[in-house]
């Protein structure tokens, strides 16, 4: 299938050029759950040249109402296992590489990605991703508790960091509440976000958008 | 004056974005958000600080742009033409 015609409808909006940039980049994606599955699927359908995917988790049951490339089946198994083959499956063309780990203090993001997603749900490996980043690295932060959410640009070395932003924040104990409608609009904005860093003009740079799901309420702020 | 943005969850229990003081000499971020809600009547501190008037961890207290636990905390001053947020952030992912 020649890609003018299997994109055709994005080529449209968005241009060849930029359908070349989309086919020529390489995404990292950090965290396989509620943001990450759908995120990467995004990039995955639009095209994107290589995808590193990072994760250590099992698919849950609990999983299942926002995780959108699990199913019933697929409880048990490794999510990295799982995503990559539902993601082959959408596009072959893809080059999907695994990083099944824990991300932590030794995490070093390879040396071929520039464009990273933060899609975890935990401080602590949030500012050991941005640790383990190049100078000059774009960061897309995503989050979500409730029906509350933000995403966030920051580019290392150039932004504030994330541990300067966030510090004083808590991570809550116990399950935090998510649902899937909230975490697949939250994973749309980073997508949209990914595509701008990826033709060279994210529009979140230190800049928080903010998003209420509650009331439909869209803000920002800047960092 | 003196800008205060509320973001999140603070917005919808303060019912508006935002709200602008007069500045007043002298004055830290603490006693700039207590005068704040003197003024407006509603409740909020409880949401930001513990019983001893430290923060509590969970919201983002911001001072022209920096988190406070990097200036000098609730003892950071404020002055005319300052832009404090406050933004508790969505943790999960």
């Amino acid at each position: 299938m020649p890609s003018t015609e299997r994109y055709n409808r994005q080529i449209l909006h968005w241009g060849k050029e930029r359908q070349q940039q989309v086919e020529a980049a390489t995404v990292l994606i950090a965290g396989v759950g509620g943001l990450g599955a759908t995120a990467s699927q995004l990039l995955v359908r639009a095209g994107i040249g290589k995808l590193y995917l990072v994760d250590d988790g099992l698919v849950n049951w609990p999983d299942l109402n926002r995780q959108l490339l699990y199913n019933e089946t697929d409880i048990g198994q490794t999510k990295l296992e799982v995503a990559k083959q539902r993601l082959q499956q959408i596009n072959n063309n893809v080059k999907i590489e695994l990083l099944q780990k824990h991300i932590d203090h030794s995490f070093q993001a390879p040396t071929d990605v520039s464009i990273i997603a933060d899609c975890l749900d935990n401080y602590s490996s949030r500012f050991d991703l941005e640790t383990g980043l190049a100078a000059g690295s774009f960061l897309i932060h995503g989050g979500i508790e409730g029906d509350q959410g933000q995403v966030l640009t920051l580019q290392k070395g150039k932004s504030q960091g994330l541990t300067e932003i966030f510090t004083g924040t808590r991570q809550p104990q116990g399950n935090i509440p998510v649902t899937g409608a909230g975490a697949t609009i939250i994973a749309g904005f980073m997508a949209n976000e990914l595509f701008n860093t990826i033709f060279g003009q994210p529009q979140l740079l230190n800049r928080f958008l903010i998003v209420g799901l509650g009331d439909l309420h869209l803000t920002f702020l800047d960092v | 004056m003196i800008k205060v943005q509320f973001y999140s969850l603070i917005r919808i229990l303060l019912k508006q974005e935002k709200l602008e003081l007069s500045a007043c000499e002298n004055e830290n971020v603490g006693q700039l958000l207590q005068r704040l809600q003197r003024q407006i009547a509603t409740p909020f501190l409880h949401k930001l600080l513990d019983k001893k008037g430290e923060p509590i961890l969970g919201t983002i207290i911001m001072v022209n742009r920096r988190n406070i636990h990097h200036l000098e905390k609730l003892e950071t001053p404020v002055a005319d033409s300052d832009v404090v947020a406050l933004f508790p952030p969505g943790a999960g992912g």
